[in-house]
């Protein structure tokens, strides 16, 4: 296997080591500063403010987990393994929700159930029926663990299902054969099979609860990250934001842990096994109702009911909201996305190639780093990502000004590219796993047998790897496209002038108090998100084919 | 190795594309960042959204013809993002809705006076820094929201009246997080002494309806809707109900009123949204001219009209809304001590359990 060990320095471990740099960099300078001795302010956060940080923050991650587990993994149960009315809509449908960012989630709900909302002004209106306005107040803790669970539901659902449909099929049709009554199966096959998909699924999600802002905030619940936020920004004191964010690293690290140990050595392989169509089993009477009448409930609850109020805000205040300065919103989301997106494609594949032919610890290290980015909440990044571009910029100075005598001092984090950069970090990660996901299923036969005939490595990856990687390049494209349009932290704190994007005016629609006019935009991102993720389902099901 | 040596052309050929679009696409950057010195530009850093703010600047382009370039965030947010950039800002203007932010950039040393008749003339002392280096442009009052179906308006006397024993269970506030509430509390440190302050927050959450949450509208539609009796809110945001496009929302604005506390003792509480120049500004004459209009008669009868602000400008008249409403005392206190106490202020309010 001596062909393996490629030389130190080519294209594939220069560029890998740039990207791996960028990520380190940006975090170190974050954590120098934990070195020295905590500020008064700490003394203060500690004594009044952590323990409500820290309770708030687990209680939101056990139970949008624990529910996100159930929900999910019951959908995904149905739908792999049970035939019953609609099931062929629901099994794309419970994908949705994703195109809902959790905190248009909770602006939308919010706005649907107070006292001036729909369903209140309707009774009181109608019957003259005055709810107790407690009953329907959404902004608690509860109301958030409601709503990420609503949201983040499809993590779980689309993992687990395609776990089942594609590992236990046999097994299942085994166990029935051999009369085992379903609930059963469920409990003693399936599940124990599928604890490594539902522990991936259940893990994205309560990374997705803590880098949320947007959400939290909105409801001002005092988690990680909105203490992140307020103790940098509001008493100027960084040295206790990155204490905080320390301390929340220190819970990531914790579930990245648990999740290894829970899953033990197994990992999710997406579709090692053979995919058989697994016959449906068709309901009947009762169960076929209820199978049907759960799936529309959590259908109309994650999709349907937001997405209905926002057509009727829209219709209300669109000739408010749409201008032409509102089409350069658009422009500018769907830029900024897909600038980053190829980034960190390109990245990715630069990265996992780079991991496959080498296949040193040195590599299997940057792969690691680069999936950390991803369980670092935005809160973080931006302050990492900040302080490095102004320390480039003042290392750049001479360079700008040969180029330009006039040149300000800051080019680079005045741009547009900082705000870039903090997308790459954070959403490299996903990228990199379709990527790698898909060199794992082309395998190295391919690549062994051309480079044995003669071909070099990188003429290998061209005409070998690249063509059989098409599906799973689009597929990370799209989820991260997705992603950074759907983004906020980041974007809120490093755009550059004159730049608004989709996400930022909705928050600040929201902020302002006005939640009607946060509708069209809100809908555009969700309408292009779920564009893309129909092309994703279609060519996933090209490839199942 | 040709291939090689291809492929490496290749990729750099497609990352400098790449950074080269990424570039072309920071909006007007490549403008404001050289050439223009004094020809025709200011940046400025503001944490208001009114989208009137935008018809301001507008119109300051159209009779200068300087264009205005705007970054929009929180106000503690910019101010960081300034002291980061230190002497290599571009941005010459700061505004922030609250007095204590403007005192917190010049602590900072973010600020520098700005030396004009015009802005002296047309702002009350007390509504700006001492030494000019913030200015008030709008003025807020926060101020007491009750139901006349509920309360009888002779029960409602002071802020310091309502830790009193009789509002128990019945007063919405939001968070204290919110940079209004600390300010208030700021405002009670500067007038009855940090030990007073204390024990009134404490009495404050003491009386809470229900845990903070939710923004000062909400405060009062849960007036409305019978979860608590007296709300504590800015007083734009009742026009701003009144003329939301929500019908829902106007009923509840239409089912309130609007009470001053301390008319008898220390007056009402107020804050301003202002406006600073900051200490690098590169556009520093373009940046007094926005300031100037921006305090002159035109200006501030939109921000009045448009934005139901009280204006600082003592010849323009407020909004029909605010007018109805009479005149009232305000605290007559600098406004920058806001500022001074907001750390205290907001140490206290998480020391008793002012969510």
């Amino acid at each position: 296997m001596k062909f393996l060990r490629v030389k130190h320095l080519n294209i594939w471990s220069v560029f890998s080591f740039l990207f791996v740099l960028g990520i380190i960099l940006s975090n170190l300078l974050v954590f120098t500063s934990l070195l020295q001795p905590p500020s008064e302010n700490w003394q203060h956060i500690k004594d009044y403010l952590l323990a409500d940080y820290i309770s708030n923050t687990l209680l939101l991650i056990t139970f949008t987990g624990l529910f996100t587990f159930l929900i999910g993994t019951s959908l995904a149960w149905l739908i792999s393994f049970y035939d019953f009315p609609l099931r062929n809509f629901y099994k794309w449908a419970f994908i949705l929700p994703l195109a809902i960012p959790a905190y248009i989630g909770a602006y939308t709900y919010t706005g649907l159930l107070n006292y001036t909302g729909i369903i209140q002004s309707f009774l009181r209106n109608s019957f003259n029926f005055h709810v107790n306005p407690k009953l329907f107040d959404i902004m608690n803790i509860w109301g958030a663990v409601f709503i990420f669970t609503l949201f983040l539901l499809p993590y779980v659902y689309t993992i687990v299902s395609s776990f089942f449909q594609n590992q236990s099929a046999s097994l299942f049709e085994s166990a029935r054969i051999l009369g085992r009554k379903p609930l059963n199966i469920l409990f003693t096959v399936l599940l124990p099979l599928a604890r490594p998909a539902i522990i991936a699924g259940v893990s994205l999600v309560v990374l997705e609860v803590l880098n949320d802002y947007g959400l939290v905030q909105y409801f001002g619940i005092p988690t990680f990250s909105t203490a992140i936020f307020k103790s940098w920004f509001g008493m100027g004191d960084i040295d206790s934001a990155i204490r905080l964010a320390a301390s929340l690293l220190i819970i990531v690290f914790f579930i990245l842990a648990l999740e290894k140990l829970l899953r033990g050595k197994r990992r999710v392989e997406s579709s090692t096994a053979k995919i058989r169509s697994i016959p449906l089993h068709k309901l009947s009477g009762y169960k076929s109702m209820l199978a049907f009448t759960y799936s529309f409930f959590i259908f109309s609850l994650s999709f349907l009911i937001p997405l209905l109020q926002l057509f009727y805000w829209s219709l209300i205040t669109y000739s408010n909201v749409l201008s032409n300065k509102f089409w350069q919103l658009l422009w500018n989301s769907i830029f900024v996305a897909l600038v980053a997106t190829c980034i960190i494609v390109f990245a990715s594949v630069i990265i996992a190639n780079f991991q496959r032919i080498s296949g040193t610890k040195l590599s299997k290290t940057y792969s690691k780093i680069t999936t950390f980015g991803y369980s670092i909440p935005g809160a973080v990044i931006a302050i990492g990502v900040m302080v490095l571009f102004i320390n480039l910029d003042q290392k750049l100075f001479w360079f700008y000004k040969i180029v330009n005598p006039e040149s300000a001092k800051l080019v680079l984090s005045m741009s547009i590219a900082m705000l870039i950069f903090a997308y790459v970090i954070r959403f490299l990660a996903i990228g990199f796993n379709s990527v790698q996901t898909g060199f794992e299923k082309v395998g190295k036969k391919f690549f062994e047998a051309s480079r044995t005939l003669g071909m070099t490595t990188t003429k290998t990856f061209l005409r070998i790897d690249l063509p059989m990687l098409k599906p799973a390049l689009v597929g990370g494209f799209v989820l991260v496209f997705v992603d950074v349009l759907k983004e906020l932290p980041l974007t809120l704190i490093l755009r550059p002038f004159n730049f608004d994007t989709l996400a930022t005016k909705v928050y600040q629609y929201a902020n302002d108090e006005m939640i009607p006019e946060a509708a069209v935009p809100s809908l555009i991102i969700i309408a292009v998100s779920l564009i893309s993720i129909y092309f994703l389902n279609k060519i996933t099901m090209k490839e199942e084919r | 190795m040709l291939t090689k040596r291809k492929l490496v052309t290749v990729l750099s050929i497609l990352l400098t594309i790449t950074l080269a679009l990424a570039a072309c696409s920071a909006p007007e950057n490549a403008q404001v960042n050289t050439n223009d010195q004094e020809n025709g530009t200011v940046n400025l850093y503001t944490d208001r959204h009114y989208d009137t703010d935008q018809m301001l600047y507008d119109l300051f382009t159209s009779e200068t013809g300087i264009k205005v370039n705007v970054v929009k965030g929180k106000s503690d947010e910019l101010i960081e993002r300034l002291e980061r950039e230190g002497d290599a800002t571009q941005a010459d203007v700061l505004i922030t809705a609250d007095a204590g932010r403007l005192y917190k950039a010049m602590e900072k040393e973010l600020l520098q006076p700005v030396d004009s008749q015009i802005l002296t003339n047309n702002i009350p002392q007390n509504l700006r820094d001492e030494n000019n280096n913030w200015f008030g442009l709008t003025v807020r009052a926060r101020v007491l929201v009750y139901s006349e179906a509920k309360t009888n308006e002779s029960e409602l006397s002071s802020y310091e009246d309502l830790t009193d024993s009789k509002w128990k269970g019945k007063l919405l506030v939001r968070s204290s997080s919110n940079i209004y509430n600390q300010s208030l509390l700021a405002s009670m440190i500067a007038i009855n002494g940090e030990e007073k302050a204390r024990e009134w927050a404490k009495g404050i959450v003491e009386n809470f309806a229900r845990e903070p949450k939710g923004n000062d509208r909400d405060q009062a539609t849960a007036v409305v809707s019978g979860e608590g009796d007296i709300a504590i809110m800015n007083t734009y945001y009742i026009g701003k109900m009144l003329s939301s496009s929500n019908p829902e929302e106007v009923k509840v604005a239409q089912n309130i009123s609007v009470f001053f506390p301390n008319q008898e003792t220390t007056g009402t509480h107020i804050n301003v949204s202002g406006i600073g120049l900051t200490k690098s500004a590169q556009n520093s004459q373009n940046a007094i001219k926005l300031m100037e209009f921006l305090a002159s008669e035109e200006a501030q009868e939109i921000f009045a009209e448009a934005n139901f602000e009280y204006p600082v400008h003592p010849d323009v008249q407020p909004a029909e809304l605010l007018k109805s409403w009479g005149e009232f005392k305000t605290q007559d206190i600098n406004l920058s001590l806001l500022g001074k106490y907001n750390k205290k202020a907001t140490e206290i309010a998480n020391e008793v359990g002012w969510k």
